[in-house]
């Protein structure tokens, strides 16, 4: 029984002398995996515009039912994405998202994108609605901010030629 | 002190645990009528974690049910979902890809794996070996971050699609996987030969809560629980499922039945789920992942689908009426089959072995809440539904009668004799 304890002891004496296992989060972050589904992201194509049709499969796809997609029309003269129509309002709930990626898999467009950002907390039920603003990425470098005005007739399908399914 | 101890004796006291309780982590309602320190009569109330989800799988279409029923359970939740794809694979009348099936078999192991070792702690945690607690939860960080770097989940993997998988493994991901699996089991090797050499711990397990081949088949225990016993029930060999049978495993046996026995099986059969994880990564069959065409509406008919959860066997029933939802989808998880068995182990022994043979099962309250367990007055008998009903009636009838308001004397006089603990008519 003695040398049993002994032999126990010196296990965890081992380990004394071991690094901690334990990330001091949150001053130190364990980056997350390749293909980890954290907040959604709506993306934009390279000139700018919304990659969003507005189509709201999203919203019918969501287990959850916790996204909310009203669509309005796009003109020449004012024009957030490629196609008839963009999404005037984008809201996901994040308490009620389960971060399945059915969204994600529903997309015509490839729009929504489950990225890396995991911290989500809210100090009140009315800020976890995550509107449109605060998912859709920055402008890129070489494109305008939306709306934009455009030459008429290029942007009249909502799938652009070079995402066409070959 | 003699006549002390005598009139301790002779008292008994109800000790209720639960449904909040500082050593119960999940809500679960256990009353243990002891004398002294020894149990007498055991019985459990379940239903706390009540949240409809059969009925929810009505009102949602076949994939949309695939997401929810995954979260019945958060450590097995990869098993719940490849339970019902196979079953409305089944009903279609299609089968997913052999990658895909191999894939499915892969993750239901790496589940089991880090199911395991959290049984592991916790169960050491209860038995207060607070080391192999902290230990056994470090290691499975391992498995919890291959998974996470498989599937992009720590829990809730979403691996599964209806006909099919959605993730792929690299051949990078592979030797990952290779390398973990080899640090893993260095360790559960350690691990076993902790469980099964250290003195202090032994007292806490062996001869405790035996149960023989005889009690665990009347009992009908599944999964682990059952092969400590030396029953033979696995469904990955009974009836083989997913790929099992291009990748078969050997079902783990121990005949002692104690929680030694338990703790054993369990982590023997960690070295079965590396084995075979193993040969999938080695012999992964080539092609699609997914089924060309997989209907939107499922033909009306009936399936049942078994599968081995890490617990045991879980089981699946699904109907479906022609349409986009389901007409019924029935679970029934395998805590809920384990748990007549602590009921019935407790009894005689120590008060203070009630927690380590409650934990042996593994149980798992939220895959196990059925609403509609009630009890009646002082003894511990189980309503059945023809008795409910009938007092249903019977309070309505007396309301009328009584004029309405506050009618609610019940008479339960003309009932009929109704056999005991009968577990009917329940919902997850």
């Amino acid at each position: 029984m003695f040398g049993e304890i002994v032999k126990g002891l010196y296990t965890t004496l081992k380990h004394l002398f071991q690094p901690p296992v334990t990330v001091q989060y949150p001053e130190i972050k364990r980056p997350v995996r390749n293909r980890f589904k954290g907040r959604h992201e709506l993306k934009r194509y390279e000139n700018g515009l919304e990659k969003c049709i507005g189509c709201a499969l999203c919203a019918a796809a969501c287990p959850a039912d916790a996204i909310f997609v009203e669509a309005s029309e796009n003109s020449d003269e004012k024009r957030f994405s490629p196609g008839e129509r963009y999404a005037s309002t984008y809201e996901i709930n994040m308490m009620r998202c389960i971060f399945c990626g059915y969204c994600e898999d529903a997309c015509p467009t490839q729009a929504i994108v489950l990225e890396k950002s995991y911290e989500l907390s809210f100090y009140d039920r009315a800020s976890a609605i995550y509107t449109k603003e605060m998912l859709i990425v920055d402008v890129p470098v070489n494109g305008r901010s939306t709306p934009q005005v455009v030459e008429p007739g290029i942007f009249n399908r909502a799938i652009p030629e070079m995402e066409d399914p070959k | 002190m003699h006549t002390n101890e005598h009139t301790q004796k002779a008292e008994t006291f109800i000790v209720p645990i639960g449904p909040q309780h500082p050593a119960l982590r999940e809500p679960g309602h256990f009353e243990f009528t002891i004398e002294g320190e020894i149990v007498t009569a055991a019985s459990v109330r379940l239903g706390y974690a009540h949240r409809g989800i059969e009925k929810g799988t009505e009102s949602r279409n076949w994939v949309q049910n695939l997401y929810m029923l995954e979260r019945i359970c958060g450590i097995c939740s990869h098993i719940h979902a490849t339970a019902y794809c196979l079953g409305v694979e089944q009903l279609a009348g299609v089968e997913a890809p052999p990658r895909a099936q191999a894939i499915r078999e892969m993750v239901a192991e790496l589940e089991r794996t880090h199911s395991h070792l959290l049984w592991l702690g916790e169960a050491a945690h209860e038995a207060g070996f607070e080391t192999l607690f902290m230990y056994a939860w470090r290691d499975r960080e391992t498995v919890m971050d291959i998974l996470e770097a498989l599937t992009g989940n720590r829990v809730n993997y979403s691996a599964n699609l209806l006909g099919g998988v959605k993730y792929d493994v690299t051949g990078e991901q592979a030797s990952k996987i290779e390398q973990g699996l080899d640090y893993l089991e260095e360790r559960t090797r350690h691990y076993l030969d902790v469980v099964t050499s250290d003195p202090v711990f032994i007292q806490r397990t062996r001869g405790i809560g035996v149960m023989t081949a005889v009690q665990a088949d009347r009992l009908g225990v599944v999964g682990p629980t059952a092969r400590a016993s030396g029953v033979v029930r696995d469904v990955r060999v009974e009836a083989p499922y997913a790929a099992y049978t291009a990748f078969p495993i050997t079902p783990v046996l121990a005949q002692a039945g104690d929680l030694e026995a338990r703790f054993v099986v369990r982590l023997r059969e960690l070295f079965e789920s590396y084995g075979v994880i193993r040969r999938i990564l080695a012999n992964l069959p080539p092609g699609e992942l997914v089924l060309k065409r997989m209907p939107r509406r499922i033909k009306a008919g009936e399936a049942i689908s078994r599968v081995e959860a890490p617990r045991g066997e879980l089981f699946y029933f699904i109907r479906s009426n022609g349409s986009d939802t389901p007409d019924r989808v029935k679970v029934r998880t395998p805590t809920l089959c384990n748990m007549a068995s602590v009921l019935t182990l407790t009894v005689g022994r120590h008060l203070a072995d009630v927690p380590m043979i409650l934990v042996g099962i593994d149980p798992c309250f939220s895959c196990n809440d059925r609403g509609l367990v009630l009890k009646r007055g002082a003894d511990h008998e189980h309503w059945t539904w023809d008795r409910l009903r009938q007092i249903g009636l019977d309070y309505y009838a007396g309301e009328r009668g009584s004029g309405g308001v506050g009618g609610t004397s019940i008479s339960p006089a003309p009932l009929p004799p109704c056999p005991p603990a009968l577990l009917t008519g329940m919902h997850v």
